[in-house]
């Protein structure tokens, strides 16, 4: 029974000190962020591997979430006779929720994990080191663009995936469904509010780009310097950013739409 | 053909004797009953040492004993648990980071693995402390890139990236990068381990050739015997988290301890004994025998 006590609070410091960790590691990398101002190409480099290189994924994936929803939603709506209101159904489900949900766990799964898995190599081949006994500050140098990068990046994608996703809707359920398309985009502008939908969608994408690109970096920062070190770091990011993703997104939907 | 920084003799240009004890009362650093622990082991227990100035000073010691947690806690990236570690007469655990890297700006550091910068250039990564530090012109980062990388032969290799490069060639990069901000000392970690002998000797004469032409107080840890007695003016070996020899090189082939005649001649036996400590041989034998 004792042992077990001492397991449990082992267990219990060993994640207090992490997340203590965490936390003073994200206000060192906070302060790096406005040195970004001084030298834009560190921050420009990091959009284009995280944004830009994640675009392909996002805007096929969301073309394809677009659809299903159109379809689904046809099949529904349908059966009351309320087929016109595809358009609305569409983009709310996909500006309040799934667009900044989905972009944030693909983004997690392709940025995310290309993040922590740079970083975790650069600690285990001494490069961290390497720069900090050049007088440079890695987290400054390495973390802070990576880090502003994903949180810039995070909203644009999802706004993309959203505007993809309402896109694939029309797609399927004017194109092929025969919906008519003057309701589908007017019903649309109608329902979604600017700053209800559209600024809380952007909000939520906002808070996961920070969350999860704040794990990633972390997570490769802190890694154990060893292949197998590396791997659960990355295996880490995945998870702990899809966990941290649903759970936000429930309590954000909880404050912002009840 | 390796180029000359300046004098050309390589070996006995400065008897170790009387330089070496001039340095000697102006230490470069000073460590002062240092102790350090990583977890329940204790790494170093309570130890001194001095290492002077515009010398070689070699800490030699069996894999494991700790001397490139030495070059770190020298670097102030690992703090100790009690004593002190002086560079130029400041206690590096008490710097600020501000003054720390004010230090580090002159220290260099070659890493075992070079640690060069895998998404940079040969190029980029030796005027990589130039463009973080500085605010040279562009053609002035070239030149001094360039006189560097022809220090250590390699001005024809700008434009590769680490990943075209072997192990030999990493390490002697890393090492134009290490002497780019001119630092008044280097340590090296390990700077022979896993090299040919034809890039081994390039790098023993490089070692060597910087300290003598640039003054610069050098710092190796390794366990390769020869090629570090040939160029060291002073080794400190250190074994069980304590220094259990210091001296020149010449002092210590006459040492009297059984340990350091082992460890400097590469015995297989003797106070560090072959066999892991084990049960009784006849007995383990016969003990299986009759299970």
């Amino acid at each position: 029974m004792l042992e077990l006590l001492a397991s449990l609070g082992a267990v219990t410091l060993s994640a207090l000190q992490r997340t203590g960790r965490g936390f003073i590691f994200l206000l060192r990398t906070l302060v790096g962020v406005p040195m970004l101002l001084l030298r834009p190409g560190l921050l420009i480099k990091e959009l284009y591997s995280t944004g830009v290189q994640s675009l392909l994924i996002i805007l096929v994936s969301g073309l394809f979430v677009g659809m299903v929803l159109g379809l689904q939603g046809y099949i529904s709506l349908s059966k009351f006779g309320a087929e016109e209101s595809l358009g609305v159904v569409v983009a709310l489900s996909l500006v309040r929720e799934l667009g900044p949900v989905v972009t944030a766990l693909l983004f997690a799964g392709r940025a995310g994990s290309a993040l922590t898995a740079e970083i975790g190599l650069m600690k285990s081949t001494e490069q961290l080191s390497g720069m900090e006994m050049m007088a440079v500050d890695p987290i400054h140098r390495v973390i802070a663009p990576r880090f502003t990068a994903g949180f810039l990046a995070m909203p644009i994608l999802a706004a993309l995936f959203s505007a993809v996703g309402v896109a694939g809707g029309y797609l399927v359920g004017v194109e092929q469904l025969g919906v008519d398309s003057g309701s589908y985009v007017s019903q649309m502008q109608a329902g979604v509010d600017w700053r209800i939908d559209v600024m809380n969608g952007v909000i939520k994408s906002i808070v996961f780009g920070f969350v999860v690109t704040w794990i990633a970096v972390f997570e490769g920062y802190d890694a154990i310097p060893t292949s197998e070190g590396v791997s659960q770091a990355t295996t880490r990011t995945v998870v702990h950013s899809a966990l941290a993703v649903l759970a936000l997104d429930f309590i954000l939907t909880g404050l912002m739409f009840t | 053909m390796i180029p000359s920084f300046a004098p050309p003799c390589i070996t006995g240009c400065h008897p170790p004797t009387v330089a070496t004890y001039a340095a000697m009362d102006d230490p470069h650093i000073r460590i002062e009953n240092l102790s350090f622990a990583r977890g329940d082991r204790l790494i170093f227990d309570d130890i001194s040492m001095s290492i002077p100035r515009g010398r070689i000073t070699a800490i030699m010691g069996p894999s494991g004993t700790g001397k490139t947690t030495l070059l770190r806690l020298i670097g102030g990236q690992l703090a100790p648990d009690s004593g002190r570690v002086l560079v130029n007469g400041e206690e590096v655990a008490a710097l600020s980071r501000r003054r720390l890297y004010e230090l580090r700006k002159r220290m260099g550091m070659l890493f075992q693995s070079g640690a060069l910068l895998t998404d940079l250039s040969v190029f980029e990564n030796v005027a990589f402390p130039l463009r973080e530090h500085s605010r040279m012109p562009e053609d002035m980062i070239r030149d001094m890139v360039l006189m560097k990388l022809q220090a250590v032969g390699l001005r024809g290799a700008i434009d590769l990236m680490p990943s075209e490069l072997s192990g030999g060639m990493a390490r002697r990069v890393a090492l134009a990068r290490s002497i780019v901000l001119d630092p008044e000392m280097i340590m090296y970690d390990e700077p022979f381990t896993g090299l040919d002998p034809i890039t081994m000797g390039t790098i023993v004469t490089l070692i060597k050739r910087l300290n003598l032409a640039l003054g610069i107080t050098s710092l190796l840890v390794s366990h390769d015997v020869e090629e570090t007695l040939s160029i060291a003016d002073h080794v400190i070996l250190i074994s069980g988290g304590k220094v259990v020899e210091a001296g020149s090189p010449a002092e210590l082939a006459r040492s009297e301890s059984p340990w350091v005649q082992q460890f400097i001649q590469g015995l297989p036996d003797g106070p560090v004994p072959f066999h892991y400590p084990a049960p009784d041989l006849v007995e383990q034998f016969l003990g299986e025998a009759n299970a």
